[in-house]
């Protein structure tokens, strides 16, 4: 992969596809969580896991073990049938909690329950479709009612979000899109104009799981989204270990794990969450 | 409930309408006209029709009117039916059937025939003001209702309107002067028609429109009303703005309906051409109205890229690749030469004469099983194998199902010299072992899926998760004309092929074009490529024939669009078999290539607007036109194509029953065969207990092998 960003000509993509007047919500929990960690002087953890793994309860004392062991950020996977940018762990857990009953409604118990339990921000992590399905509006008004300050959307681009667009506006939720190595800087900029919270850097090209060494690719990415203006970038895709926190931590305003976490849910329950968080956080 | 008084001849009507409803009202309840809209198919997107393929369309609205308060009695319909049909032979996007009695003389058992006979969005044109009305316009199949601003208040406009959207059809919301424009807007109205008939005097001036056009919302279709005695009034509309016009005497009185629409839609978009300055409105004109070549990456409202970010580079680079290479005569010489010379192109169009006796019509099949593979799919591994050249891209990926697409997209990897991984689902490895072992001797590896179903579906995830990783040396060869922009269109290009000789050939042995053209849809390629061919000559019957597995009720089938919903999947808004919360459904078919979940977006447009016509077909019915074909023409069919022979099958019977039977003799259905089923034979066999029990085709049989 290479580095330089290639230039793309012609109209302004940003100022083509996004709406007059769209703005970042002022008063984002998850930005205002992101500062104050950057006022201590450490990245914001973020942890991923997904609802209804195994099942909806345990899920739930699952986040709240990781909300009360160091997590700033919890995003709450909702499980999909198709999920095309994730590896073996994350599919395996999801289609776990799909067998187990999932329903789409689960994820806001699990939102209410970290919001309510803990201190970390609760956002929703989510393929489009179950979202769709719901009526966005309505699932943007339930989020805000649960306590959910946002949904980072893996396979929802700005090009195709205009109903989110407005549903967000109108329940001060965050849009947390995504850029990737592969992303030209036209593109950089369209997203980061886009999104608000934080814009969540894709560190490889390649779907979730964890990698024993974190790609050099992520630090000119992050270099890149900040430099189309971007104010908070967290980075995700392969961080398991403490020392991944830090080397991300030194140029990222925020560390995503997602795979270690459910990996550790899988093998040893809400506890192990707990251990793991510790760790990652710096507090073990 | 208190009435708006208009002080026009709008309240005696209405008080006229108020009675009969009532009557209505005594008959059938509430209760039942919800069960009755609760049986309907999903409602047809008039939105989208009256919107039309390109801003310089502008689109006919066909009225079924018997007589008007103004006019009298205007002409006999003895059957308005047979009047639809010709207006949506002439290329009518929607048709408004008149259902007001006392002074109109109409009825909903017009609608009803009306709803029978065509298959593009209904308007049931009646003065709405109940909501009884609006349950009654969907329990009778409408796809629109008439909404007229001026005899409703705020409040009943907007619970109206609201009511309409909920049962997901589309209101014409009718004004007359710009503060029922006003309201109009104000209420959400996305289909605004300006009525130039002043409700006072009942004096129609064409100028009034151009005065108010300007006040209509932006966004809105605008849909000019009354005033059109000839194309004259129509371009007048268009060149001020109208994206559609509602025509009702004209036609009633018209000698040749089909062709007076035909006028009117080239008249209107050459104004509208005109009015945007082109250079050449008729030619700008005859494009605009044209479905043909819809370049994505949406079709109405579907299509598009809903797609990670990761991925949206490489069909950047893909979408760029494409564009060029068409605009490149080295490119399309070489994809013509590959096709002519290697394929076995142009393929025959066979009379299948013995077969048609079964069917009462003439039928010709258009033989895509006679191509190197053995199928349609060669056209499209080509034509992306030639692309990936261009990009540099050494490595091939396919998904899928029965192996068509991946013994072609090995074909392919083989002649180009490129490397290629095939993922295809476990349960179907062990189904399809000789076609694994085909795809393995042409060189490639094959990757058996075992994530969720473990089929065709999840075979395309696996795919999308090498490709994330591999974009920089791999082309991702989607094997049908789904997921995310540019496959739809790009897939179908190249499929173009087969709709273009199909024409061509029907006209060379027969002189004329056919009645109906008959193709299957899993994904859909083989159908947007032959349906290409005939999607601007509007009097022929375009059909899409679904897998209905064990039956559209029994929940065993591939019927998408037939009964799935809109949401998306693989990159494209498209009809998706998928449960309450949009999780996918697993589909099922005897057909392993039509064992799809999700559908071409192109085909949800065309469905949604009403240009061809879904149904469902069992794997009874395909497994019987499948062993009538063999026994008939001595031609195998693929199980998928034998979906199309058993469609073709219904629509000459349809026909004989409709028409009679001489009529019927003389119609003509072009099948698209679109592949050969010696890989079928021991499913077959199995199917219709030809094995000796307990030999070993026979416990393939039941694995579904394919032999």
């Amino acid at each position: 992969m290479t580095t330089t960003r290639n230039e793309t000509t012609g109209p302004d993509l940003a100022s083509r596809i996004l709406p007059p007047g769209l703005r970042a919500n002022p008063d984002s929990p998850l930005a205002a969580r992101i500062a104050e960690c950057r006022a201590q002087g450490r990245p914001a953890l973020v942890g991923y896991l997904p609802a209804g793994f195994p099942t909806v309860e345990e899920s739930i004392e699952a986040a709240v073990a990781l909300g009360t062991n160091g997590a700033d950020v919890i995003e709450i996977g909702i499980p999909y049938s198709d999920p095309v940018m994730d590896g073996p762990v994350i599919q395996h857990a999801t289609t776990t909690a799909l067998a187990n009953g999932f329903r789409v409604a689960d994820v806001f118990r699990v939102v209410r329950a970290v919001a309510e339990r803990t201190d970390a921000v609760p956002v929703v992590m989510t393929y489009w479709n179950p979202v769709l399905q719901m009526g966005v509006d309505t699932f943007a008004r339930r989020l805000a009612e649960a306590g959910g300050a946002g949904i980072i959307t893996p396979d929802l681009i700005p090009d195709e979000a205009s109903e989110w667009f407005a549903a967000s506006q109108e329940h001060g939720l965050d849009r947390i899109f995504l850029v990737a190595p592969s992303s030209s800087r036209e593109r950089l900029d369209l997203v980061v104009k886009a999104a608000s919270g934080f814009v969540y850097a894709v560190s490889v090209m390649g779907v979730t799981g964890a990698r024993d060494a974190v790609s050099d690719v992520a630090e000119q990415l992050v270099a890149d989204t900040r430099a189309a203006g971007a104010q908070n970038v967290c980075v995700g895709l392969g961080v398991s270990r403490r020392e991944h926190v830090e080397e991300i931590g030194a140029y990222a305003d925020g560390v995503i794990v997602g795979t270690a976490l459910v990996k550790a849910l899988a093998d040893g329950g809400p506890e192990a969450v707990g251990a793991l968080a510790r760790e990652l956080s710096g507090r073990a | 409930m208190s009435q708006q008084s208009t002080g026009t001849v709008l309240d005696a009507i209405i008080e006229g309408v108020r009675a009969d409803m009532a009557a209505r009202q005594e008959q059938v309840g509430l209760d039942e006209l919800r069960r009755l809209a609760a049986q309907r198919p999903h409602a047809l997107d008039a939105e989208s029709a009256l919107r039309g393929p390109h801003e310089d369309a502008v689109q006919i609205i066909a009225e079924v009117k018997r007589s008007s308060p103004s006019k009298g009695a205007l002409a006999e319909i003895a059957d308005p039916a047979r009047l639809a049909a010709a207006y949506e032979h002439g290329g009518a996007s929607v048709i408004s059937v008149l259902t007001e009695q006392r002074r109109f003389g109409g009825s909903l058992a017009d609608l009803d025939a009306v709803r029978a006979a065509v298959s593009v969005p209904v308007l049931r044109k009646d003065f709405t003001v109940d909501e009884y009305q609006i349950w009654e316009a969907r329990a009778h199949g409408a796809d629109l209702v008439l909404l007229i601003v001026a005899a409703l208040t705020d409040e009943q406009l907007r619970r109206f309107l609201d009511l309409t959207h909920e049962l997901g059809m589309h209101a014409l919301v009718e004004t007359h002067t710009p503060e029922e424009i006003e309201r109009a807007a104000a209420a959400g109205a996305r289909i605004v028609g300006v009525n130039v008939r002043n409700l006072k005097t009942l004096d129609v001036d064409v100028d009034t429109f151009g005065r108010l056009a300007e006040l209509l919302p932006e966004g809105a279709v605008v849909v000019a009303e009354s005033g059109v005695e000839g194309e004259e009034q129509i371009a007048r509309y268009a060149s001020h703005g109208a994206k559609a016009v509602l025509v009702g005497e004209a036609l009633v009185r018209a000698g040749d309906p089909s062709a007076t629409i035909t006028g009117f839609r080239a008249a209107g978009a050459a104004a509208r051409a005109g009015r945007r300055g082109a250079a050449d409105p008729a030619g700008a004109a005859a494009e605009a109205a044209s479905l043909r070549h819809a370049p994505g990456p949406y079709f109405g409202d579907f299509g598009g890229r809903w797609m990670p970010e990761s991925l949206i580079a490489v069909l950047d680079e893909l979408t760029d690749t494409f564009e060029k290479a068409k605009a490149d005569p080295e490119f399309t010489a070489e994809f013509q030469r590959l096709s002519r010379e290697y394929s076995n192109r142009p393929s025959l169009l066979t009379e299948a004469q013995r077969f048609a006796a079964h069917a009462g019509c003439r039928v010709f099949l258009k033989r895509e099983d006679l191509n190197h593979t053995g199928s349609h799919k060669i056209n499209n591994v080509l034509g992306q194998a030639l692309l990936a050249q261009r990009m540099g891209k050494t490595r091939l990926i396919a998904e899928t199902g029965a192996g068509q697409h991946g013994v072609a997209t090995a074909t392919a990897a083989a002649l180009f010299g490129m490397e290629c991984v095939v993922y295809m689902g476990e349960e179907d490895t062990r189904r399809q072992a000789l076609n694994v072992a085909r795809m393995e001797l042409l060189g490639a590896t094959v990757i058996p899926v075992t994530n969720g179903s473990r089929t065709l579906k999840d075979a395309i995830n696996e795919a999308l998760r090498d490709w994330v990783a591999s974009v920089d040396t791999t082309h991702y060869l989607l094997g049908t004309a789904a997921g995310a922009a540019p496959f739809p269109a790009m897939v179908r290009y190249f499929h173009e092929q087969i709709g273009e000789e199909a024409r061509a050939q029907i006209l060379d042995q027969t002189g004329r074009l056919p009645d109906a053209v008959a193709a299957c849809v899993g994904g859909g390629s083989n159908a947007i490529g032959i349906f290409h061919g005939f999607l601007d000559d509007p009097a022929v019957e375009l059909y899409g024939f679904e897998a209905g597995g064990d039956g559209v009720d029994t929940g065993r089938h591939a019927a998408t669009i037939s009964l799935g919903r809109p949401g998306v999947l693989h990159g494209a808004k498209t009809y998706l078999m998928q449960d309450e919360d949009g999780q996918t459904v697993e589909s099922h078919s005897i057909s392993a290539g039509l064992d799809y979940p999700a559908v071409g977006p192109e085909h949800s447009y065309l469905h949604d607007i009403g240009r061809v016509r879904y149904e469902p077909v069992t794997d009874t019915e395909a497994m019987d036109a499948f062993k009538l074909l063999s026994r008939t023409e001595g031609i195998i069919p693929a199980i998928e194509s034998s979906h199309a022979l058993a469609g073709a099958l219904k629509v000459g019977r349809r026909w004989a029953e409709d028409l009679g039977p001489e009529a019927a003799a003389e119609k003509i259905v072009v099948v698209s065969l679109s592949g050969r089923g010696d890989k079928d034979v021991a499913t077959a066999a199995e199917w219709f207990g030809m094995l000796p029990d307990g030999s070993s085709e026979e416990e393939l049989g039941e694995k579904g092998e394919q032999l």
